[in-house]
């Protein structure tokens, strides 16, 4: 079976080793992009299953890309991943409004980052690997019903 | 250099004064001034205040004691009205008293009326202007370099964030072992750094919190929720950390606890930040105990506290320790980490709940932090839909709609889902009769809406078909998540109508309350149950 192919985009190559090498490791193939231009160039070239994108980039920042992605016709399926140092109260809702499956603050939980890409790309994701908050419901002892109607 | 009344060839005073022979008596001296002078003379406050709203004079004259309003009450209505325009108050030669009050609340001046010259009152006017002016400057040079420092944290916390991300990522890679097999005492040294890591990532969100915090930028999304709930996530979450320092850590909840009106991931700050403190500064095999409670003399608060063994706090310090990178002058030979935000960023999100936060402590008998959180008011709520004509309506049915996601959605995402189906659940009721409560819960992964419906349970069947209906047409929320609608109808004592409306009301509201929080709209009316996939 092909490993699935990710594009990480991010104008900092330090940290784009670092995600490859975790990609890789989880048997994802990486290509990559330090610029808005490049990526959507690679985009339509290398065809991508996901796309992890930085905000702040040159040539074109990661708005645009999304606007461009969303867009086409060949991409706008492709989920983003936005991993961002950008202030989630101002720019989370709008990521997400422009068509990003996720956004994640730098730096990440990597487990959280793997699970969701995993989950975006179709696959199931293990109940361990996302912290779930507990809801009151949940944990509530069921109680007969006493009356009738 | 401004000088205001220099560049304006003519002065404008507002003279707010009722006694007709005063106001004479001013008018002639500003007449005798050097400078051209235009009066408009009101005799009233509120004419006065109504004027202010209409154009803005140089400066104001002011008598303390007019028809509508007397003493300090008519200089504060005064600045509060029109805080930019100075102003002096005309005193009588026996409440020279109140006058100089006036003056330290921020009047300009005050002249005592008979001892007015035209040199005099000329001074006092153009002083007042030109301190008013320079006080302004002051104040506007204040806020930008707020809002500059500000600008700058977030910028820094921003900055710092990339080559954080950088070292995490790295340490995290040699960790995990992706770059090679390591020595147990090396990954013992990865695992101090990442724990370094770790602590700057907390220290960089709480600066960016705190100028959020202080700026008024902080927000807080308030939901109806059960408070035992997220004290025993804290203490969960907790545990492991008052385990290394063999400290107990304890929950005392009381049971008839009311649901809350507040934030859940902020509250949950608050807790962290609380307990996390306590066990930082109490000694091994010491104990922490949260507490939540609520007192008779005041129903509609829910206190929560966090105690501990510890050293203590002073008392001179009890208040300060809420400002603002305050640090205690002890805690730096502790070894205690942290920006001293810690307890400001709880006194913020507390205050944005409309709730309050303090330290009772004694020096070596261990400290107490509580704070204070809004009930949630369902009879208030209920009130406008369950009552027709002064009349409790017969029957009522709770309606739950459940949404469980399939996978772990991220957080944002799956928020985005629900409120979209919350709006389309709104839609679906009769806005006189029926109500949408507020979310429930921690919103973790399964969301749950509640709706009071005033019908019985037959009827409902209608509502929860439209429900179903709507929501199954959203986009691609049959592969997101699972659905279930049940409807239960309210029970309520026979003799319910023997008691006062408002009695009544209340009932219901415990009623619903009770049925919400034990679950049983989930385990009950297996014959109203509609549980279906969407797929």
């Amino acid at each position: 079976m092909p490993r699935p192919k990710i594009l990480v985009v991010d104008d900092d190559p330090d940290l784009v080793r670092a995600l490859r090498l975790r990609l890789r490791a989880n048997n994802y193939d990486v290509t990559t992009a330090s610029d808005g231009y490049s990526a959507i160039a690679s985009a339509q070239k290398e065809h991508p299953a996901l796309i992890i994108l930085d905000l702040g980039l040159p040539v074109g920042d990661g708005f645009v890309v999304l606007d461009r992605l969303q867009n086409s016709d060949a991409l706008s399926g492709v989920p983003v991943i936005v991993l961002s140092a950008r202030d989630p109260q101002s720019n989370e809702e709008r990521a997400l409004k422009a068509g990003a499956a996720a956004f994640f603050q730098k730096p990440a939980d990597n487990d959280e980052l793997m699970n969701v890409i995993r989950v975006s790309l179709g696959g199931a994701s293990p109940a361990s690997a996302v912290a779930i908050v507990g809801h009151p419901f949940g944990t509530a002892p069921p109680r007969p019903l006493t009356s009738s109607h | 250099m401004d000088h205001p009344i220099t560049d304006h060839p003519t002065t404008q005073v507002l003279l707010i004064e009722d006694n007709p022979g005063d106001a004479d008596l001013v008018r002639l001296r500003l007449v005798e001034c050097k400078t051209p002078v235009n009066i408009h003379c009101v005799h009233r406050l509120s004419d006065g205040l109504a004027s202010l709203s209409k154009e803005t004079p140089s400066v104001v004259l002011l008598d303390l004691n007019l028809p509508d309003s007397r003493g300090a009450e008519t200089f504060r209505k005064v600045m509060e009205h029109s805080p930019n325009v100075p102003v002096v108050v005309l005193s009588g030669q026996d409440d020279e008293a109140l006058a100089i009050k006036a003056v330290h609340q921020g009047v300009q001046d005050y002249l005592i009326k008979g001892n007015i010259s035209s040199k005099h009152l000329e001074r006092a006017i153009r002083y007042a202007v030109e301190r008013q002016a320079l006080l302004r400057s002051l104040e506007i040079t204040r806020k930008q370099q707020i809002e500059f420092k500000n600008q700058f944290l977030s910028h820094v916390s921003h900055e710092l964030r990339t080559p954080l991300t950088c070292i995490h990522q790295y340490v995290t890679l040699l960790l995990d072992g992706l770059a090679g097999p390591l020595a147990p005492d090396q990954s013992d040294h990865l695992k101090t750094v990442l724990k370094s890591v770790n602590q700057l990532h907390a220290m960089i969100r709480d600066l960016l919190e705190a100028t959020r915090a202080e700026s008024g930028k902080m927000r807080i999304e308030p939901r109806c929720l059960a408070l035992g709930d997220l004290i025993q996530q804290t203490v969960t979450m907790m545990r492991p950390m008052a385990g290394e320092k063999q400290i107990g850590l304890e929950i005392g909840v009381d049971q008839r606890l009311p649901l809350v009106h507040a934030d859940p991931d902020r509250v949950l700050e608050v807790l962290i930040n609380l307990v996390d403190n306590a066990i930082k500064f109490t000694p091994p095999d010491g104990s922490v105990v949260v507490q939540a409670c609520i007192v008779e003399a005041d129903p509609s608060t829910v206190y929560v506290s966090v105690s501990d063994t510890g050293r203590g706090i002073n008392p001179e310090t009890k208040t300060l320790i809420f400002e603002r990178l305050y640090q205690d002058a002890d805690s730096v030979d502790n070894n205690r980490s942290g920006l001293g935000l810690g307890l400001f960023i709880c006194r913020e999100i507390v205050r944005l709940h409309g709730g309050r936060i303090w330290a009772s402590s004694e020096p070596g008998q261990g400290s107490t932090f509580t704070f204070t959180l809004p009930t949630y008011s369902l009879p208030k709520l209920l009130a406008p839909v369950i009552i027709y004509q002064d009349r409790l309506r017969p029957a009522f049915v709770l309606v739950r709609v459940e949404l469980t996601p399939r996978s772990n959605p991220p957080r944002g995402v799956w928020k985005e889902t629900w409120q979209q189906c919350l709006e389309i659940v709104q839609r679906c009721v009769y806005l006189d009769k029926d109500l949408v409560l507020p979310p429930m819960g921690t919103s973790g992964t399964a969301e749950t809406f509640f709706v009071v419906a005033s019908t019985d349970l037959d009827r409902s069947g209608i509502m929860i078909t439209r429900i179903r209906e709507q929501l199954e047409r959203v986009p691609g929320l049959k592969s997101k998540c699972a659905l279930t609608i049940m409807a239960t109808p309210v029970q309520l004592p026979s003799d319910i109508s023997s008691q006062s409306l408002e009695q009544q009301v209340l009932t219901v509201a415990e009623q619903i309350t009770g049925m919400i929080t034990t679950g049983l709209v989930r385990s009950s009316c297996v014959e109203k149950k509609d549980k279906r996939d969407l797929n």
